[in-house]
C-alpha cells in the first residue's frame, strides 16, 4: 500500500462518508444522510463530487414504488482512501519534524526536522 | 477546501474521525442488547409450555415465541440490510463466523443437556430450567459476542490496519515532507 495524501478526501464531509462507505459494501442513501446529520441536498453534491472523481459509484432503484438510492466505493475509491489512511498514518507517526528556531539563534541552515539539542 | 497537508494533531484528529465513522457502519449492523432479552423470555416460555403438557398450550405458546424469534431476527437482518451492507466476509472472516456458530451450539447444549439430565434425574420442570440455564447463557454470551466481533470488524476494516500505525516502520510516501505549519 502507499501512502497517498487525498485532497478530496480529506475535506470533512467527504471524509466522513468515505469512512462510512469503507466499512460498507453499500450504503444507503438515508442511512449516510442520517449519520452524518446533513441534509439530502448536501450529501447529493458531496457524493456527486466523489462520483465525479471516480471514488464512488451511485445506484438508483426502486423498491416497490419507492426510489432508493445508494452508493458505493469503487475499486479506486477504496484504493484512494487507504492510501490517503496509510499517508494520514505516517504523518502521525512521524516524529516532530518541525522544530522552531528560537529567535536570535543559529545560522538558518535548515535545522528543520533535527530534533531540539538537551543543553 | 484546505490545499494544504495536515498537521500530525490534524492528522490524528482525521484517522480518529476515520475509525469513529466506521464504528457507526458497524454498531448500525451489530444486534441490540435487548434482543437477547427477548430471544430469551421466548425460549423460556416454549420452555415452560413444554413442561405442562398440555395440548392447547403448546399449539399456542409455542408458535407465538417461534414466531417472534423468528419475525425479530429476519426483521433485524433485513433492515439491516436494507440501511447498509457491511463486508462479512472481509470484516468477519473465520473467527466470526465461529464465534456466532459457537455461540449458537453453547446455548442450545446448555439448554438441552440441562433439560435432559434434569429429565433423567426426575425434574417435573426440565424444560423450564433446561431454556432457563440457555437464556441465561444467551444473555450473557450474546452481548459478549457482539462485543468481540466489534472489536474484530474494526481490525479488519478497510484502513483499520490502520491502528498499527505505531508499529508502522518508515516507508515510502508519495507527496513531499510536509512544509512549516501555516
Amino acid at each position: 500500500m502507499t501512502a497517498r495524501f487525498d485532497e478530496l478526501i480529506h475535506a470533512p464531509t467527504r471524509l466522513a462518508i468515505v469512512s462510512l462507505l469503507a466499512a460498507a459494501q453499500w450504503a444507503d442513501f438515508k442511512f449516510l444522510r442520517d449519520e452524518l446529520s446533513l441534509s439530502d441536498s448536501a450529501l447529493s453534491k458531496q457524493l456527486s463530487t466523489l462520483e465525479a472523481a471516480g471514488y464512488v459509484h451511485i445506484r438508483k432503484g426502486f423498491v416497490g414504488k419507492r426510489p432508493r438510492t445508494s452508493a458505493r466505493l469503487t475499486t479506486a475509491g477504496r484504493r484512494a482512501f487507504e492510501g490517503h489512511v496509510a499517508a494520514l498514518q505516517k504523518l502521525v507517526a512521524r516524529p516532530m519534524l518541525i522544530v522552531p528556531e528560537p529567535a536570535g539563534r543559529g545560522s538558518g541552515q535548515g535545522d528543520r526536522g533535527t530534533p531540539p539539542r538537551a543543553d | 477546501m484546505n490545499d494544504s497537508k495536515p498537521a500530525s494533531t490534524d492528522a490524528a484528529g482525521a484517522l480518529a474521525e476515520i475509525q469513529r465513522r466506521q464504528a457507526q457502519v458497524i454498531d448500525a449492523v451489530l444486534v441490540p442488547g435487548w434482543y437477547w432479552w427477548v430471544v430469551a423470555v421466548a425460549m423460556v416460555a416454549i420452555g415452560a409450555a413444554a413442561d405442562t403438557k398440555r395440548p392447547v398450550v403448546l399449539a399456542v405458546a409455542i408458535p407465538v415465541a417461534v414466531l417472534v424469534i423468528a419475525g425479530l431476527t429476519v426483521g433485524m437482518i433485513v433492515g439491516a440490510y436494507r440501511r447498509v451492507q457491511v463486508h462479512s466476509r472481509t470484516l468477519l472472516g473465520g473467527r466470526g463466523a465461529i464465534a456466532i456458530v459457537g455461540l449458537d451450539w453453547l446455548v442450545v447444549g446448555v439448554g438441552l443437556g440441562t433439560a435432559f439430565g434434569l429429565r433423567a434425574a426426575g425434574s417435573r420442570i426440565p424444560g423450564t430450567i433446561g431454556t432457563t440455564a440457555g437464556a441465561v447463557v444467551l444473555v450473557i454470551a450474546g452481548p459478549a459476542v457482539m462485543r468481540y466481533l466489534r472489536g474484530l470488524m474494526l481490525s479488519q476494516r478497510a484502513g483499520g490496519t490502520a491502528w498499527s500505525w505505531r508499529r508502522q516502520s518508515a516507508g515510502s510516501i508519495s507527496d513531499p515532507e510536509p512544509g512549516p505549519a501555516e
